[in-house]
C-alpha cells in the first residue's frame, strides 16, 4: 500500500488542500513507521518536510481520540521563535481536522494559561523550560496523562546540553503519568545517530531515518584576504549577482560592522541574540516577504524558523563546524529537492585552509558527533528539586528509577545521595530517612530556575572617563575573577576595574595588559581536533590543490607557504609542533583545535608555573597558543616540559591547574546557583568570593565544575594522545625563529594560571618595592661623598666618584644624620658605635656589590642580617626568600613594634 | 614585646608579661545573614569553633582576646545564636580565660559573657597594648601605643611579572594623621601611635584594602596615615608600604 493511502481519508483531503502534490523521501519513509507506533529519529535537512512527516501520522492517531480531557500531543522546540513558526503552521492543519492545539512557553499570558489549564488544547507546542513547568501545577499533571505523542524539533540542539539532560528526564517524569507514549525526534544530520536515539529513548526500541544532506549541497571556498574593506566589497558584488542570501557570521560584532558597511546597499537588515525580539522578526517578515534581500545573522538563524526562498548562503569565515556548514547551507533553496548552494569567504591561511577542509568533509557527509552530558550533577540536583515540589515528598528510590530510564544517569545511585545531600546543606529540600521531602525554598527555586540554561544577570561596565556604559561582563565572571585594580580587555579595549558597587563595575581606560580576563559569552565556536588537523596535514603535504580550492585561495596559500621556506621558518604541521621564541613569551604551534589546546596548554601552563613560581598567561586559538613567561624562561625549557609530559598524569595536573583559574570559579558559581546555594540575586558584595569557593572544595558541586570543564570546554584524552604520540616520536617537537604562522591568528581564549602558592606575587612584590626604594651611599673612605638614588639605579659595584673607593655604605634616607657624623674629628663613645655599623656596611658592599645593597634596603636588614643572608650565597629567588624570612622575624620583634 | 603571627588563624600572640592570643571577627552565625542576601550555606559554627581551639592549643596562652563581633546578627539575637553562643564561650573558656572587646554585631553579647571577661567598646591597653574591636575612636588613654582592632576584615591584592592578582587576608600597620590624634587626645606624644588592623577569623569575611582606603567606613580607617601604611601577611611576611601596592599604570 502506498504510503499516503494509509492515512485517514481526513488528513489525505488536508494534504491535497495544502497543495502538497508528492510526500518527499523523508515523509515517505518516516510516515509509516510513525504510524506503526515506532519511535523514531528522523535525520534530514532542514526544508524536507520533517516536521510534517511527524505531524501527519500524529493528527491520524489523534483523530479517533475523544475529544479534550488533556494534552495529547506536545510539540517540543528549543527557542519560543520556532515554536511561534510551528503553532502558525499547526493552526490550519488543526483547524482544519478539527483538534485543538496552544502554544505556551514564557511569554504566554496568564489568561490563556489559565485556559489551558482549564480545556487542554489535543495539541501543545511548548519550549524545554515550559514542559518542566507543567508539572508544577495540579491540574495540567491530570492533562498530561492523556499524552501519546511527544515530537522533539532540533533535537541535535537539545541532546549535546544541560538542557536536554533536563529534558531527559522531564520525558521520563511525563512517563510516571503517561506511561508509554510515542517518541519522535526530528534532527540535523549528526554523526552519531544512535546516542541521539538514546538520548530520546533510553532503553526502549527506536528507529533512526536517515536521508542524506550531503548530495543536495553545493559548496565553494572563496579567498578574500584579511582586509575588511576589501572582504566588503567581494561581498558586496556577490550579493549584487545573487537573489534572496543569508549571510552567516561567527561573531555578533562581525554582524554588526557587516550590517553597518553594507547599509548602502539599502536591502539588508542585521539579525542576532542581541537585537530585541520584535527588530528580529520585522526583519525575518521582511525578508520573507521579499522586502530585502540580504540577512546577515549569526547562529540565531540556523534553526528552521521559516524565512521562505533563500537562493544562496554565504559563511563569512570559517563555519569551524562541519555540522555548522550544513546546518547553514542546508537553509538555502528551502524547497523539496533543490540544490542548496553556500559560499563561504575565508579571511586568512588558517581560515582558508580550515574552511577547505571543513567544505570537503561536508560533501563527505562527515559530521561532527554530538556528546550528550552523563551525570550532569547540577541537571540532577535541578530536578531533584523538581520532583521533591512535584510530589511533596519522595522516596529517594524512585527518583533514582525515573533518572536511570534516561540514557543520561545510568547508574546514578551514589551520585543522587551526594547530590541530595549537598541540596540539604543549602535548605533545598529535607533528607527524611530514604525520603527526601520538599521545602519552601525549593519552590522558589525552581521558579528561578526552570532553565538550565544560565540566565545571567550581566553586569554594566562603566567607564568614567567617557561616562558611558561601555558594556557588559557575565556576572559570575564577575564574581569569580574580577577585584578592584585588575586590568582586563573587553570591545578590543583594555580597562583598569576601579569600583565595583551597586551592580556595576566602574572602570578607566588602562594602557599596559597586566592580566587579561578573558570573556567566555559563548560566542566563539571551537574548531574540532579532526578539522584543525587535517589543516595541519595540507600544511604538510602542500596539496592544497586537492581540495578544490578557486585561483585566488590556491595562490595564496601557496605564496603564504612559500613565504614561510623563504624566511626559513619551520612549517608546525599535524606531526610538527614548534615553538618560538617572542617578546611576549612562547608561541607552540599545535594544530589540534581548541578543546585540545585548551588542556595541553593549561597543563604546560600550571608545571611551569610551579617550577618557576610565576604566573604563566595563557592565549590559544585551534593552531597555537601563546604562553606568557617571565622573559627567563624560553621555547627550550618549553620544550623541556612537552617532552617530560606523562599522558596518564595530565589529568590529575589538569585539575590542579584548573582549580585557581578564573574560568573554573566562573563555573563553580553557576553550579553552585543551579545547587540552590546561591540564589539567582545574591548580594555578593556581602562575602569574599575567593572563601566562598574553599567551601566547596571537595563536594558535587566542585566535582560537577570539574566534569563539565574536562569535556566541555577542553579535551584532555587528545590532548594526552598528542603527548603519546610525542613519545612515540610520532610527532616532532622543534624549536624556531618567530614565523608567520606562529604569529598569525587571532588569540581568543585568554586565562591565567597562578603558581600553586603565592610566592611568586609575593616575591615579585618584594623585588618591585626593594628596587624602588630609596638609598643613601655614602663613601667610607673619603668620606666626603653621598648620593640619594634608588636601588635600581644603583651599579653592580658602586665606587666614590671622589676618591675612586669602593669602601661604600649603602644607608636607609634616614640614616642621613649619621653618615654626616663620620667627618667629625672627635667622636664620642655613642658615635664610634655607629661608624663601626657604617664600616660593616660599606665592607659588605665593597664584596658583595649590589646584592649587598638590596639585602641592606630591606626592612630591619642592617649590617649583621645582611651578612647572614649573604653567607647563604643563594641567587635570584632564594636569595629574595632569604631576605623575606630576615623580614619576617623583624617583624615580629618589638623594635618594628614600639 | 614580641608578636607570633599564625597563618592558620589568623590569629597574633602577642607576648609581653602574659602570652595573648588575638582572634578579631568570628561572626558566628553569619550564614543566616548570608541566606537573606541569597547566599545559602550550612552552618559551620562547628568548623569554626574546632579551628579556633586549634588555634589556641597551637599557641597555648595565658589568656584569649576576643576583638569583638563574635556573633553576628545585628539588630538582635537570632534564634541561632541563642542557642548557639552559651556553648561556644564555654567551650573557648573551659580551656582559657577569655578577654571580651565588644564590637557593633555584639549587640545583646552581655548575656553570654561574665562582667569580668568584659572589656569597654572603647577598649582597654593590657600590658602597654591597646585593644578595641575598631568602630568607634579609642579611649583617650590608648593613644601613644601599639591600638590592635578588627572590624575592618582587610584583604590584599598582589601581582606578580605576568600579572595575575591573588587575594590573601592581610593585616595593616599604620599610623595616624595629626589631625586625628589631636582631635581626640590633645598633646598625646607626635607619631607613636600605631594601629594594627587584624584580619577577621570567619573564613567567609573579606574586604579589599584597596576599598577600605577609598571609602573608610570608621574612625580609624579614616584617620590612618594611607602614606605610612605597611602590610603583612597572615604567616608575617613583610609585604611592604601599601602605596608601593596600589596599581600603577606603569609598573
Amino acid at each position: 500500500m502506498k504510503t499516503i493511502e494509509r492515512l485517514d481519508p481526513q488528513v489525505r483531503t488536508c494534504i491535497r488542500k495544502r497543495g502538497f502534490t508528492a510526500l518527499s523521501d523523508a515523509q515517505k519513509q518516516a510516515i509509516p513507521l510513525i504510524l506503526d507506533g515506532n519511535n523514531i529519529v528522523l535525520i534530514a535537512p532542514t526544508g524536507t518536510g520533517k516536521t510534517e512527516s511527524a505531524m501527519f501520522p500524529v493528527f491520524n492517531g489523534l483523530l479517533p481520540l475523544p475529544a479534550g480531557g488533556g494534552f495529547k500531543a506536545i510539540y517540543i522546540t528549543p527557542l519560543r521563535s520556532l515554536n511561534r513558526d510551528i503553532l502558525s503552521r499547526m493552526q490550519w492543519w488543526c483547524a482544519e481536522l478539527g483538534l485543538t492545539v496552544g502554544v505556551r512557553h514564557g511569554d504566554t499570558p496568564m489568561g490563556e494559561r489559565r485556559k489551558q489549564a482549564l480545556s487542554p488544547p489535543d495539541l501543545l507546542i511548548t519550549t524545554p523550560e515550559t514542559f518542566q513547568a507543567l508539572f508544577m501545577g495540579k491540574r495540567l499533571r491530570q492533562h498530561l496523562a492523556h499524552v501519546k505523542y511527544v515530537i522533539i524539533d532540533e533535537i541535535h540542539e537539545l541532546a549535546g546540553s544541560k538542557r536536554g539532560a533536563q529534558f531527559a528526564v522531564g520525558l521520563e517524569r511525563l512517563h510516571v503519568y503517561a506511561g508509554d507514549f510515542q517518541r519522535i525526534g526530528l534532527s540535523a544530520t549528526v554523526g552519531n545517530p544512535e546516542d541521539i536515539a538514546g538520548y530520546l529513548c533510553g532503553s526502549r526500541p527506536y528507529t533512526i531515518v536517515q536521508v542524506p544532506v550531503a548530495k543536495q549541497l553545493e559548496l565553494a571556498v572563496q579567498y578574500v584576504g584579511d582586509d575588511f574593506r576589501h572582504q566588503t566589497a567581494v561581498l558586496s558584488k556577490l550579493l549584487k549577482r545573487e537573489g534572496s542570501t543569508l549571510v552567516f557570521v561567527n561573531t555578533r560584532v562581525t554582524a554588526e560592522a557587516l550590517g553597518h558597511a553594507l547599509f548602502a546597499h539599502g536591502d539588508v537588515e542585521v539579525h542576532h541574540g542581541s537585537l530585541s525580539r520584535e527588530v528580529r522578526i520585522d526583519a525575518e517578515e521582511r525578508f520573507k516577504k521579499g522586502e530585502i534581500r540580504t540577512l546577515i545573522c549569526t547562529s540565531s538563524m540556523e534553526l528552521g524558523i521559516d524565512i521562505g526562498r533563500v537562493d544562496h548562503v554565504i559563511q563569512f569565515g570559517s563555519p569551524r563546524e562541519v555540522a555548522r556548514l550544513v546546518q547553514r547551507v542546508g537553509r538555502a533553496g528551502h524547497q523539496l529537492n533543490t540544490i542548496s548552494r553556500g559560499t563561504v569567504l575565508a579571511t586568512g591561511f588558517d581560515d582558508l585552509l580550515e574552511s577547505l577542509v571543513i567544505a570537503k568533509k561536508a560533501r563527505a557527509n562527515e559530521i561532527e558527533r554530538v556528546v550528550p552530558h552523563r551525570h550532569a550533577a547540577d541537571v540532577l540536583a535541578n530536578q531533584v528539586a523538581a520532583i521533591a515540589v512535584e510530589y511533596g515528598e519522595i522516596e529517594r528510590s524512585r527518583i533514582r528509577e525515573i533518572c536511570e530510564r534516561t540514557s543520561l544517569f545510568p547508574d546514578c545511585g551514589t551520585l543522587l545521595e551526594d547530590v541530595c545531600r549537598q541540596m540539604e546543606d543549602h535548605r533545598l529540600i529535607r533528607i527524611d530517612g530514604s525520603r527526601i521531602v520538599t521545602t519552601a525554598r525549593a519552590r522558589r527555586y525552581l521558579a528561578g530556575n526552570l532553565s538550565m540554561i544560565h540566565d545571567e544577570r550581566k553586569v554594566p561596565i562603566f567607564d568614567i572617563v567617557s561616562r558611558r556604559t561601555v558594556g557588559t561582563l557575565d556576572e559570575s565572571f564577575v564574581v569569580g575573577w574580577v577585584h578592584t585594580g585588575v586590568v582586563f580587555i573587553t570591545k578590543g579595549q583594555l580597562w583598569r576595574v576601579l569600583e565595583i558597587a551597586d551592580g556595576r563595575l566602574t572602570v578607566e581606560p588602562a594602557n599596559k595588559a597586566i592580566g587579561e580576563l578573558p570573556s567566555w559569552e559563548g560566542e566563539q565556536i571551537p574548531v574540532p581536533f579532526s578539522v584543525a588537523r587535517e589543516a595541519g596535514a595540507i600544511r604538510r603535504t602542500r596539496d592544497v590543490a586537492a581540495y578544490r580550492p578557486e585561483q585566488d585561495g590556491l595562490a595564496f596559500a601557496e605564496a603564504f607557504l612559500r613565504e614561510m621556506d623563504k624566511n626559513r621558518s619551520l612549517v608546525p604541521t599535524d606531526e610538527l609542533i614548534t615553538l618560538e621564541n617572542t617578546e611576549d613569551g612562547v608561541v607552540c604551534n599545535v594544530c589540534a583545535g581548541h578543546k585540545a589546546n585548551e588542556a595541553l596548554g593549561r597543563v604546560l601552563s600550571i608545571l611551569i608555573s610551579a617550577r618557576y613560581g610565576t604566573t604563566v598567561g595563557l592565549e590559544l586559538d585551534a593552531y597555537r597558543m601563546l604562553l606568557r613567561l617571565p622573559s627567563s624562561v624560553r621555547a627550550a625549557d618549553v620544550r623541556d616540559f612537552l617532552l617530560s609530559l606523562d599522558p596518564a598524569h595530565m589529568p590529575g595536573v589538569l585539575r590542579l591547574a584548573l582549580k585557581r583559574t578564573a574560568l573554573f570559579k566562573w563555573k563553580l558559581v553557576q553550579i553552585a546557583k543551579k545547587f540552590g546555594a546561591i540564589d539567582p540575586d545574591a548580594d555578593y558584595e556581602k562575602i569574599s568570593i575567593q572563601r566562598l569557593l574553599e567551601y566547596f572544595d571537595g563536594t558535587v558541586v566542585q566535582q560537577e565544575a570539574y566534569r563539565e570543564l574536562l569535556s566541555e570546554y577542553m579535551d584532555i584524552d587528545t590532548a594526552a594522545a598528542i603527548v603519546s604520540l610525542i613519545r612515540e616520536g610520532k610527532i616532532r617537537v622543534e624549536l624556531g625563529p618567530h614565523s608567520l604562522i606562529g604569529a598569525g591568528g587571532l588569540l581568543s581564549s585568554r586565562d591565567q594560571i597562578p603558581p600553586p602558592t603565592a610566592d611568586g606575587a609575593v616575591l615579585a612584590t618584594l623585588k618591585r618595592r626593594l628596587n624602588q626604594d630609596d638609598v643613601l651611599l655614602g663613601c667610607m673612605n673619603c668620606r666626603d661623598w653621598k648620593s640619594r638614588t634608588v636601588v635600581s639605579r644603583v651599579d653592580e659595584h658602586p665606587q666614590c666618584p671622589k676618591c675612586g673607593a669602593r669602601l661604600i655604605a649603602a644607608l636607609k634616607p634616614y640614616e642621613e644624620e649619621q653618615y654626616a657624623l663620620m667627618k667629625k674629628q672627635r667622636k664620642n663613645a655613642e658615635e664610634r658605635v655607629i661608624e663601626q655599623r657604617l664600616m660593616r656596611n660599606a665592607n659588605i658592599v665593597l664584596s658583595s656589590g649590589k646584592k649587598a645593597v638590596i639585602a641592606l634596603s630591606a626592612r630591619g636588614v642592617g649590617p649583621e642580617n645582611a651578612s647572614r643572608i649573604l653567607a647563604t650565597l643563594t641567587e635570584g629567588d632564594a636569595f629574595y626568600r632569604e631576605i623575606l624570612r630576615a623580614e619576617r622575624t623583624f617583624v615580629q620583634t618589638h623594635r618594628y613594634w614600639a | 614585646m614580641n608578636l607570633e603571627f599564625i597563618r592558620d588563624g589568623p590569629a597574633l600572640v602577642i607576648e609581653g608579661e602574659q602570652r595573648l592570643l588575638v582572634v578579631a571577627d568570628l561572626h558566628f552565625g553569619i550564614e543566616a545573614d548570608l541566606a537573606a542576601h541569597g547566599l545559602h550555606f550550612k552552618s559551620r559554627s562547628t568548623e569554626r569553633l574546632e579551628r579556633l581551639m586549634k588555634t589556641i592549643d597551637h599557641a597555648d596562652p595565658d589568656a584569649l582576646i576576643l576583638l569583638g563581633d563574635i556573633k553576628h546578627s545585628i539588630p538582635s539575637l537570632t534564634r541561632q545564636e541563642y542557642y548557639e553562643m552559651p556553648g561556644i564561650l564555654e567551650t573557648l573558656r573551659s580551656r582559657v580565660p577569655l578577654i571580651v572587646f565588644p564590637g557593633n554585631h555584639d549587640i545583646g553579647i552581655e548575656r553570654f559573657v561574665r562582667d569580668d571577661e568584659l572589656k569597654p567598646r572603647d577598649g582597654a591597653l593590657i600590658d602597654g597594648v591597646g585593644y578595641l574591636h575598631g568602630h568607634m575612636y579609642p579611649a583617650p588613654h590608648l593613644y601613644g601605643n601599639l591600638i590592635v582592632i578588627g572590624h575592618h576584615h582587610p584583604l590584599i591584592s598582589l601581582k606578580d611579572e605576568v600579572g595575575c592578582a591573588l587575594q590573601a587576608p592581610a593585616y595593616i600597620r599604620a599610623g595616624l594623621d595629626t589631625e586625628t590624634r589631636e582631635a581626640q587626645d590633645p598633646g598625646s606624644p607626635v607619631g607613636s601611635t600605631r594601629v594594627l588592623f587584624m584580619p577577621a577569623f570567619n573564613e567567609l569575611a573579606g574586604y579589599d584594602i584597596f576599598q577600605m582606603v577609598k571609602h573608610p567606613f570608621s574612625p580609624l580607617s579614616r584617620g590612618m596615615n594611607v602614606n605610612a601604611a605597611e602590610i603583612i601577611l597572615t604567616d608575617g611576611t613583610y609585604i611592604g608600604p601599601l602605596n608601593s601596592l596600589e596599581p600603577d599604570e606603569d609598573d
